[in-house]
């Protein structure tokens, strides 16, 4: 199923335009859905680290969700019981979250995919007590509450100077993790081109053929856990950050599924994967109860179990759906759509696969 | 001395519903190398299934039968129109597949029920006897009477009956079977029916200790994943041995082990799984595999 | 109107054609082999048959079109196919691989009588009804699949080299059977093999295979009394 995405060499002019939209959103929407989309990118840059696991070097992870908790409560600690700047924790608790998802990682090599994902699934349903516990350190129950960060001078500055209006914490939280993202997302790009990510390529598609190639298996599995968990705990940060307070309930098992189905409805194995995936496992719930009901098309029965249902139902559908029809997500079926078209207009004939594509020189 | 004898009754009981839900993992795996991660959301649809019945004035056990029966077919339906089109896709593919169906049927429960946690009834009364200076209830009893009963049928249809035998033929022998004029694909159907139905028990027995809602088997599937680790995930006679550990174990470290307490016991489901899986992946009576090059 | 008819078939795996035009037909009671050197397509043949392989062309069973069907359902018609590499099922007992040759007919009595048959034949399976399969060594296994696919009571019997690997006393043994099934049973069968003279001392009729085509067609007799075909072909 994670077949290499027939990619063509990357559009350098879309990567511009899909920045400059994302730079610009904040000026066109009102501050609250800054803070949406800060969300949504926090989950792109988690799903990216999930993306790296489980779609570059083949390794299940349904327990994400725990490394985001790690990050966050790090950086949550640190910034109020060590009065730390909170901008400061972020590479703390990325850091310390990569070092032990590459601890992780070293006992996960002895289990097969499906083992695998039952340990990483039971850990991420007991994350939550397991936090509870030592109260005095995680705030227990309640959790821990932040402050809204206050935007620096010279952003609200420039801010201000460029569009006439203040900088809103939201704002300023929606840049800072726009920011943290563009760089992951960059680092991601050049893993995967070279030679790490060709080495968790050959680890994913034929283990036992790329350990005979002499590619250090241990090293580069254990490598992928570590960069994963590194993304998640920054993703975590970010998370606190973007929300203003954590607690046990906000890294249910579901955040780790809502993580899995963006990284597969994105598209495994891809760079523009988890943005579309981030996109979609944040705003469908929000807009399966928003929208759904002002459909008059859909029949009234359908529409109020939707709506009461929650996103659960068109989550799972949507996953079933995609696994059935379209396992390489949206970027495989972009990808497979735009090959067919250009095929057609250059009058090739479609050439049905039976043979890997090339491996490609770029993502 | 006492207060240990009953943990270790109430042991039996949970590990037998814990017993159950695994024996229900294991089939399936046995069917299609697969872990069903929906097995427990499944489990708690019937149970809810087996509620409105009684709800409505059913008897007890008449609708313990037919919710048995209506979750075969669950099974089968969702075998054939879910699994089916997938059944020789790769390994995450299922698995992501199945965690869609959990998220899936956990949100229909939702929204067909509702979240409001009810009282399941239970058919044994609360009333304790005297076991050997111990007090047992017969709550207890009669979960461990029930799951007994359930596994050992399960035990003489696969081993002593002809369907039970084309299945497990066809759960680890497809080719061969085929050419023995034995319909694989409908016996993976059937593989998943009959777990629908075991893991279902599961969810009727547990209902009553727990209070009936769409999130009650979330963390019961944890501890059968533990039981079936550890007995062996391929092993039936496993999930029935390492249900009864895991439910003595948590049971008494509860207890016993000041620590853990209540709210972490899950934790020790999770200790139990790791320790194995590091330490003897296979499980008490599973075999290692060749791994083919 | 032939058991089995070939009609220019082709056949191969994904990419790679192994057969290319086979044409053979298999007369009612009767054992035909079809023999070759390795790599000619006789094991795609046979699977070919019963459907483990895509096919074009036709196959007829019974004057009955098989293209499409599902290999249960070919099997289900009365075919019985002991595939190279015998097909054992190695997680089941003796008995229950036997059973699982019985398992689709509905004459009980008959049944009981086989399996006295199959006892008297093989006597060795009824020492170990009890034991696993993968107990047995690669002659009893042999045995085993034979008396499974007897006990299938097939019209016809698809034997993919039951000589494979098995020491001569032992292929002995298992040609008087084969022998005694087709005489007794009617039973049709189609004999893979790469002992030709085994091959062609026990059938009626015999095809050649070279490289994906028939090369060579005539009654046993016929082949065995031409020194060019034996040498050139058949290795002797």
């Amino acid at each position: 199923m994670i077949q290499r995405i027939r990619t063509t060499p990357p559009r350098y002019w879309l990567v511009l335009v899909v920045v400059l939209f994302f730079i610009g959103l904040p000026t066109v929407i009102d501050s609250f859905q800054s803070g949406e989309w800060a969300q949504a990118l926090v989950l792109a840059i988690a799903i990216m680290g999930l993306n790296i696991l489980v779609g570059y070097s083949g390794q299940i992870s349904l327990g994400h969700g725990a490394f985001m908790a790690i990050g966050a409560y790090t950086s949550a600690i640190l910034a109020h019981r060590y009065k730390m700047d909170y901008l400061a924790t972020i590479p703390i608790a990325g850091l310390l979250t990569g070092i032990l998802g590459f601890l992780f990682g070293v006992p996960a090599l002895r289990l097969s995919a499906l083992y695998l994902a039952l340990a990483t699934f039971a850990l991420a349903v007991v994350t939550p007590s397991l936090i509870k516990r030592p109260a005095e350190l995680t705030g227990g129950v309640q959790g821990i509450v932040l402050l809204p960060p206050v935007p620096p001078t010279f952003a609200s500055d420039t801010f201000s100077a460029l569009t006439g209006t203040a900088l809103t914490s939201d704002q300023w939280t929606y840049y800072v993790t726009l920011a943290w993202t563009l760089v992951l997302f960059w680092l991601a790009w050049n893993l995967v081109r070279h030679r790490a990510g060709r080495a968790m390529r050959a680890i994913r598609d034929g283990e036992v053929a790329a350990a005979a190639s002499g590619v250090n298996i241990a090293g580069y599995k254990t490598l992928a856990f570590g960069i994963s968990a590194l993304y998640a705990g920054i993703a975590g940060s970010l998370f606190g950050l973007a929300v203003g307070f954590v607690s046990p309930d906000t890294f249910p098992v579901a955040l780790s599924i809502q993580l899995l189905v963006g990284a597969v409805v994105g598209g495994l194995a891809s760079i523009p994967g988890p943005i579309i995936g981030a996109i979609f496992a944040y705003f469908l719930p929000i807009e399966s109860n928003q929208w759904v009901p002002t459909q008059t098309w859909i029949p009234g029965s359908i529409a109020s179990t939707i709506e009461k249902a929650g996103p659960a139902v068109t989550y799972g559908a949507v996953l079933i759906l995609t696994m059935i029809f379209a396992p390489n997500g949206v970027v495989g079926l972009v990808l497979t759509g735009y090959s067919r078209l250009r095929g057609r207009l250059r009058g090739v004939p479609d050439r049905e696969s039976g043979q890997m594509p090339p491996d490609p020189h770029t993502v | 001395m006492q207060e240990f004898l009953q943990l270790v009754v109430s042991g039996i009981a949970t590990g037998g519903i814990f017993a159950s839900l695994a024996l229900a993992l294991v089939l399936i795996y046995n069917a299609m190398g697969l872990v069903n991660f929906a097995q427990g959301e499944m489990a708690m649809f019937a149970t809810f299934v087996a509620f409105t019945l009684i709800a409505h004035g059913m008897n007890y056990w008449l609708a313990f039968v037919i919710t048995l029966v209506v979750a075969f077919a669950g099974g089968i339906a969702i075998e054939r129109v879910v699994i089916r089109p997938i059944e020789r896709a790769p390994i995450l593919t299922l698995v992501i597949v199945t965690l869609g169906l959990a998220t899936l049927i956990n949100g229909l429960a939702g929204s067909i029920f509702g979240y409001v946690p009810r009282a399941f009834p239970s058919p044994f009364s609360v009333q304790t006897v005297n076991i050997l200076g111990a007090l047992a209830s017969f709550q207890d009893l009669g979960v461990i009477a029930v799951s007994a009963v359930v596994l050992l049928a399960i035990y003489l249809l696969l081993q002593h009956t002809t369907v039970g035998l084309t299945m497990r033929a066809a759960a680890h022998h497809a080719e061969a079977s085929r050419l023995l004029g034995v319909r694989v694909s409908w016996m993976l159907a059937l593989g998943w029916g009959l777990a629908s139905a075991v893991g279902s028990v599961s969810g009727i027995m547990v209902a009553p200790i727990i209070l009936l809602e769409p999130n009650m088997m979330q963390t019961i599937i944890i501890y059968a994943f533990a039981a079936a680790v550890l007995g062996g995930i391929e092993s039936p006679l496993g999930a029935v041995v390492g249900g009864v550990i895991v439910g003595v174990t948590v049971n008494l470290a509860g207890v016993y082990l000041p620590f853990v307490g209540g709210d972490l016991q899950l934790a020790v489901a999770l200790a139990i799984i790791v320790a194995v899986l590091v330490l003897k992946p296979n499980g008490l009576f599973g075999r290692p595999t060749v791994r083919r090059v | 109107m032939a058991l089995l008819e070939l009609e220019d078939v082709r056949a191969g795996y994904g990419a790679t054609s192994v057969l290319h035009g086979v044409s053979l037909s298999v007369p009612e009671g009767q054992i035909v082999s079809l023999l070759g050197a390795n790599g000619a397509g006789k094991t795609t043949t046979l699977r070919s048959i019963t459907g483990g392989v895509h096919w074009t062309g036709d196959i007829r069973f019974g004057g009955r079109s098989l293209r499409r069907m599902h290999t249960e359902d070919v099997v289900r018609l009365g075919i019985a196919h002991v595939p190279e590499g015998r097909g054992i099922l190695t997680e089941l007992t003796v008995d229950e691989n036997l059973k699982l040759g019985s398992h689709l007919r509905r004459d009980g009595a008959a049944v009981r009588k086989d399996y006295d048959r199959v006892f008297e034949y093989f006597p060795v399976l009824r020492e170990r009804r009890r034991l696993s399969a993968s107990t047995l060594s690669g002659g009893e296994q042999q045995m085993l699949a034979l008396a499974r696919a007897f006990l299938m009571k097939p019209r016809l019997m698809l034997l993919d080299e039951p000589s494979l690997g098995l020491a001569p006393l032992i292929v002995r043994a298992i040609f008087e059977i084969i022998r005694t099934i087709n005489g007794a049973d009617k039973v049709a069968i189609l004999l893979v093999e790469q002992n030709a003279r085994l091959a062609l001392d026990v059938s009626s009729e015999a095809y050649v295979l070279e490289v994906g085509r028939v090369a060579v067609k005539g009654s046993s007799s016929e082949l065995q009394g031409n020194e060019a075909v034996r040498r050139s072909y058949l290795g002797y």
